[in-house]
């Protein structure tokens, strides 16, 4: 099958245009970044609390943000999670430093957060409590088999393990039914000796001042170091202007989908980081095969001008572009539609990244190498 | 079939094999799930090394008094300047030379200076490096061999920068425990008490006048053991955890979980000779300076008889101190820097959706291919099965964890899989329009696309051992997936492929399906 015949577009016609929308893009950006809204750094790079929480029945952010005022955390981010209606994801906010060294620090957020949990789950439960009934929804593994085995000699493990099966689905069982797996009397047991709390914590992340601050140092670190191993093996395979067009072009990948985190008001964590470095190989892929095919047709070609070696590339690689592109953006899309709330930031970055990757190709790493030639080699500009 | 088509062929057969040992039977145990998929705990906490050097310092002035007494040197006293210098106070002067003498002999780590009557000492600058070096692998053993008793399978636990240890215990989903666990000092004593328990320091010092006596000290009850209230107890300690001979939970009279221990001999005949002496006054059982329980001391404790220490223990926080006590006492302090604690209900649901997504986009890539490059198309998807394949087998021989981020990276490299191959066959057909055989045509096509499929996985590759390097966490995940399957990729999308092509396509073919 064939997509079409070799069409015979002069997209460099139209570089000076394309740059100068890709510089706006990327101004506004950087202007939102540094004087206006700024990056929201998630809990890696910024510090405090992030709690995950699953309800047992549907709430909503005014409910909880509602609960949070109760205790003075109305400032803290609420945001839902996943399908159901009943995840959520919290942000302490109140994290500005407060205390003197990072151990205290790092106990004043794991303070808010106990506080959060306390004021989400109130008076729930404490009726039971107070009968002796245990929580079987945040009970742990170990204590949960004693408590079985206690009853049941030799079975406790096995029912233990089949109880948190049935808990790690959702995370929380919702009403004893969904244990009708278990035997009625192992059933009946539970419901004698432990109630359903209405609330489960997911996950509890909390980063301390120090490791905050380690971990954006390193992330830095790591993508510098890495373009600049790039930019050394396209500088030697190819020339010095392409690693050097290569560099300008990550740059733009970068910064583009800083500003649209920026804009869309996500939050940059350690995931996003590996989000951002997947564009990035894309861009760098896709930046290499257009480089390849003008390195291979400056030896077909002699003589013609480089921006027309290079329009001649562009065209003969346009039906693998828009095919490989149109391939990883309809699976990056499957991952936007299906996957879960983990992987939708990701996959949000992705979407915008295929597209963004092949632009910065054509319109940053061609005419980089094209101005560097022009300004640098002046007596062969554009030929060789 | 020609001669080297044989060998390529055996070649591949075996790279795939191989793969499919490492990673079979593909379950929990051969490819490792990260914390983000499978739940647990991850906790980065730094070692406070000052304590090394603190602790040091105070027995060097213990060695140096002892010293003095049995040399007969006369001094006013012996103070602690600061972390790692001591000064020695009082008519040094016309001792010096004999002073200097047994510093030289006895305190190599340390370097003195005399002015007038005062002689300065300061720990070495390598000594100290060496303490606090050695207190961090300490701390380091002590937190293994407690997690190691406690029983958690296949922990991580890794020391990382200079003072800082990372902590991974995949599935625990008691943190509140484990972090108690990892962080008690575990400095158990025994001494005698003085006075107490008291409301108040006031009133426990008002039979020595508000002062507090220089051979005793103010310690707190712990709350969680029941004990209220504050205490004045010796300073020097009768037995200390280091005088332990074996310790086990038991239960006491009124069937309560409680710690029996018993002592070596010679902190057991110390043991009974203080006990003896002291019959009708309390002993402070005293773990890292919180009275744990003062008993009042009802006959002499022969050396072979050990004790029990009671104090409202829940049947865990007695195994607990168990444990603690027998992986012995941290050399130093430690705060926690980073503590996350992931449930096993979030990664499960990551894993349910990301496979759903992941199978449909692969599903969506693979019919494409078919339909849109024929007969080719299902080389593409032969190749990107066994990338995939090898991926896995090497991830389980490396025993790298699958993370979140490292989906993100297979994502990736089936993505430049993918391009490879599109690359190759868009060749093949441009040099088919151009009047090539088909042959040639995939000799061509394969061999024109090599250096722009080589150049773009090679830069990728690159850059993912930068990141491996500088990298953290996460980002070190995807950097290890993203590095196997390039190396994977260049494999199937160019080895096995072309030797399918080779071997599925007759030389004399007038035509391709591609």
């Amino acid at each position: 099958m064939q997509l079409f015949k070799t069409p015979n577009i002069r997209f460099l016609k139209y570089k000076y245009v394309a740059l100068g929308i890709a510089f706006a893009i990327v101004l506004a950006g950087v202007l939102n970044i540094a004087v206006f809204k700024g990056l929201k750094l998630g809990v890696d790079f910024g510090e405090g609390t992030l709690l995950r929480v699953v309800f047992k029945s549907p709430s909503n952010e005014g409910h909880i943000r509602d609960l949070l005022q109760t205790v003075g955390l109305g400032k803290s981010q609420v945001q839902k999670s996943g399908t159901s209606g009943r995840e959520f994801q919290i942000r302490a906010v109140e994290s500005v430093r407060t205390k003197p060294n990072d151990q205290d620090q790092l106990e004043a957020h794991e303070a808010l957060a106990d506080k959060i949990i306390e004021a989400l789950r109130g008076d729930d439960g404490a009726a039971e409590r107070a009968r002796g009934l245990i929580d079987l929804n945040t009970l742990d593994e170990k204590s949960l088999t004693a408590l079985l085995e206690s009853s049941f000699p030799g079975s406790g493990p096995e029912s233990a393990r089949a109880i948190l099966a049935q808990r790690n689905k959702t995370g929380i069982i919702a009403s004893f039914q969904e244990l009708s797996g278990l035997k009625p009397e192992v059933r009946t047991y539970l419901q004698d000796k432990t109630y359903l709390g209405g609330m489960t914590v997911l996950s509890r992340e909390t980063v301390g001042p120090q490791v905050g601050s380690d971990l954006r140092r390193k992330a830095v670190q790591a993508t510098i170091w890495s373009l600049l191993g790039m930019l050394v093996y396209i500088a030697l395979r190819f020339k010095l202007e392409y690693g050097v067009a290569a560099i300008f072009t990550l740059a733009q990948d970068v910064l583009i989908t800083m500003s649209i985190y920026s804009f869309t008001n996500r939050e940059i964590n350690l995931p996003i980081i590996a989000g951002i470095l997947t564009i990035v190989g894309f861009s760098i892929n896709d930046t290499i095969v257009i480089f390849d095919r003008v390195r291979e047709n400056q030896k077909l070609l002699r003589g013609k001008p480089l921006e027309e070696v290079m329009n001649v590339s562009l065209n003969q690689c346009l039906g693998r572009t828009i095919i490989t592109s149109g391939t990883v953006f309809l699976t990056v899309m499957a991952l936007f539609l299906f996957a879960g709330d983990v992987i939708n930031d990701f996959a949000f970055l992705m979407l915008l990244g295929t597209i963004e990757g092949v632009y910065s190709t054509i319109y940053m790493s061609c005419p980089v190498v094209l101005f560097w030639q022009r300004w640098f080699k002046p007596k062969n500009a554009g030929r060789r | 079939m020609k001669k080297n088509l044989q060998w390529k062929v055996v070649l591949a057969v075996a790279v795939v094999a191989v793969s499919i040992f490492l990673a079979y039977p593909f379950n929990d145990a051969k490819i490792k799930r990260g914390l983000d998929l499978k739940g647990g705990i991850h906790l980065v906490l730094k070692v406070r090394t000052d304590d090394a050097i603190n602790i040091e310092t105070d027995q060097e002035i213990a060695r140096l008094e002892e010293l003095f007494k049995k040399n007969s040197i006369t001094y006013a006293k012996v103070t602690k300047e600061g972390l790692g210098r001591i000064a020695v106070q009082g008519a040094l002067a016309d001792q010096e030379g004999k002073t200097r003498d047994l510093f030289d002999e006895y305190s190599r780590d340390w370097d003195y200076s005399f002015v007038g009557d005062r002689a300065n000492l300061t720990l070495k600058q390598l000594a100290v490096q060496a303490l606090r070096d050695q207190s961090v692998v300490q701390a380091k053993e002590t937190i293994d061999n407690r997690i190691n008793t406690y029983g958690v399978s296949e922990p991580i636990i890794q020391r990382q920068g200079n003072d800082q240890i990372v902590v991974e215990l995949p599935g625990v989903d008691d943190p509140d425990r484990v972090k108690e666990l990892i962080k008690v000092t575990a400095v158990l004593e025994w001494k005698m008490v003085k006075a107490g328990p008291a409301p108040d320091e006031a009133t426990l010092l008002q039979a020595t006048n508000g002062q507090v006596p220089d051979d005793a000290e103010v310690l707190k009850g712990d709350p969680k053991r029941g004990q209220g209230g504050f205490y004045l107890v010796d300073k020097v300690a009768i037995v200390t955890g280091k005088d332990l001979r074996t310790i086990r939970r038991t239960t006491d009279e009124w069937n309560n979980p409680a710690v029996a221990f018993s002592l070596n001999s010679d902190g057991g005949a110390r043991f009974e000779q203080v006990t003896g002496a002291n019959i009708g006054k309390q002993i402070a059982i005293i773990l890292d300076k919180k009275v744990q329980s003062a008993p009042v001391v009802e006959a002499r404790i022969s050396r072979a008889q050990g004790g029990v220490i009671q104090g409202r223990f829940t049947p865990e926080a007695a195994d607990d101190l168990v444990t603690v006590l027998k992986a012995g006492a941290l050399p130093a302090g430690i705060d926690y820097l980073e503590e996350r604690t992931i449930g096993p209900a979030l990664g499960a649901d990551s894993i349910r959706q990301g496979l759903i997504a992941g199978l449909v986009a692969i599903v969506a890539v693979m019919i494409f291919m078919v339909v849109f490059y024929k007969l080719a198309g299902f080389n593409a998807v032969f190749a990107l099965i066994l990338n995939v394949v090898i991926l896995f087998g090497f991830l389980a021989y490396f025993k790298a964890a699958l993370t979140l981020p490292g989906i993100a990276g297979i994502i990736l490299s089936i993505g430049m899989a993918v391009d490879a191959n599109v690359l190759i066959f868009e060749r093949i057909k441009e040099e088919l329009a151009v009047g090539k055989g088909v042959a040639s045509a995939i000799s061509q096509g394969f061999s024109r696309a090599f250096s722009a499929i080589f150049d773009s996985n090679l830069t990728t590759i690159i850059s993912a051992v930068f990141l491996f390097q500088f990298g953290t966490g996460p980002i070190r995940g995807y950097a290890v997936t993203l590095t196997i399957s390039l190396v994977a990729n260049l494999f199937t999308a160019v080895f096995i492929s072309h030797l399918l092509f080779d071997l599925t396509v007759k030389k004399s073919a007038k035509k391709l399906s591609v």
